[in-house]
């Protein structure tokens, strides 16, 4: 092969701008030299807040805004960002964006049912294979698909968001196996309860009991955890679930 | 760079074996029309990605998945060059 120049690498992380996924941003900033791609849908104030504070730990950014369940918009904006950054590689992809609307399955309006769908299974093929292409390439790349507990032994009244990270559980599994050659790595994380937006309804004091760690997760939990799937340091491990629940079944 | 879309077959030839063997590092006494692509020049379905970023780099030209329909030998691929030069 010819020599390659050298690239400006990005890990891209989706619904970078709160919870989990502004943990993540963070965490890569510590521990990585990537720049960060802070993706987010509607709140951009949270996702500038969490740019400042990556730039405040050293590391350097730029925000994404797009909705990734919407294969246009993601296509427009990956393609025209990378016009204008034709040096650099996507090389970590953090499919982190997500969203819950819970009801008991005989409640679920379709709408529900496919909102859900279309942002966790959609976005996670509507980003992904729109980079894929650039990351065999390149030879290398770390794909990091957030699910839940929910994913792998389903809750109940979230049957939409169950089928949704179920199914990115088994693209996970076989995707790892088309790249692995190609020393990209795919993985998914699955964790409990954590302290976010996403669980501020639930009732911690009632849920903990069956949680044996005795306390809900932190986003920054997680995020070591992405951190280190995002490192050469994980090259070994891929197609792998792991559950980070505070020891709840799963 | 030689006009493209004035390119004869000859030379269409000539440029895909250049990059077959600089590129994919491709032994040149491996190369006759007959070739099959994944067996002789031993391209996994992986490869194809590299050799549709080079066909792009060399030829100006976007190949799709569905462009390797019925591509099993090297005669068929300069085949579908010069069709898409066209």
């Amino acid at each position: 092969m010819k020599e390659k120049t050298e690239k400006i690498k990005y890990a891209l992380v989706t619904g970078g701008s709160r919870g989990i996924g502004s943990a993540i941003c963070l965490q890569l900033a510590k521990d990585s030299n990537y720049k960060l791609l802070i993706n987010y849908r509607g709140n951009k104030e949270a996702a500038e807040a969490t740019l400042e504070n990556v730039k405040a730990l050293g590391g350097q950014g730029e925000l994404l805004q797009f909705d990734v369940a919407n294969a246009e918009q993601v296509a427009t904006v990956l393609d025209n960002w990378q016009d204008n950054n034709k040096d650099a590689i996507i090389e970590v992809i953090v499919n982190n964006a997500g969203i819950t609307k819970d009801n008991l399955f005989m409640w679920m309006k379709r709408e529900d049912w496919t909102n859900v769908i279309d942002t966790s299974l959609h976005g996670f093929f509507n980003v992904t294979n729109h980079l894929i292409q650039k990351l065999l390439v390149n030879r290398y790349g770390r794909i990091i698909n957030m699910v839940s507990v929910s994913g792998l032994k389903g809750t109940a009244g979230q049957t939409n968001y169950s089928a949704a990270k179920g199914a990115v559980i088994a693209a996970t599994k076989a995707l790892a196996q088309e790249v692995a050659k190609r020393k990209i790595t795919v993985n998914a994380v699955a964790p409990g309860f954590i302290v976010s937006d996403m669980t501020s309804d639930l009732d911690e004091k009632e849920l903990k009991k069956m949680i044996p760690v005795n306390r809900f997760g932190k986003a920054e939990e997680v995020a070591h955890l992405v951190s280190f799937l995002a490192s050469d340091k994980s090259s070994y491990i891929t197609g792998e679930v792991i559950n980070i629940n505070g020891g709840i079944y799963s | 760079m030689s006009n493209l879309a004035t390119m004869t077959k000859e030379d269409i030839i000539i440029k895909t074996n250049a990059f077959l063997i600089d590129e994919f590092e491709v032994d040149e006494d491996d190369i006759s029309s007959d070739a099959d692509l994944k067996e002789t020049l031993e391209l996994d379905s992986l490869d194809y990605v590299d050799l549709v970023v080079s066909v792009e780099s060399n030829f100006n030209v976007k190949l799709n998945a569905d462009d390797f329909t019925g591509i099993v030998t090297l005669q068929n691929f300069y085949d579908l060059l010069e069709k898409k030069l066209k």
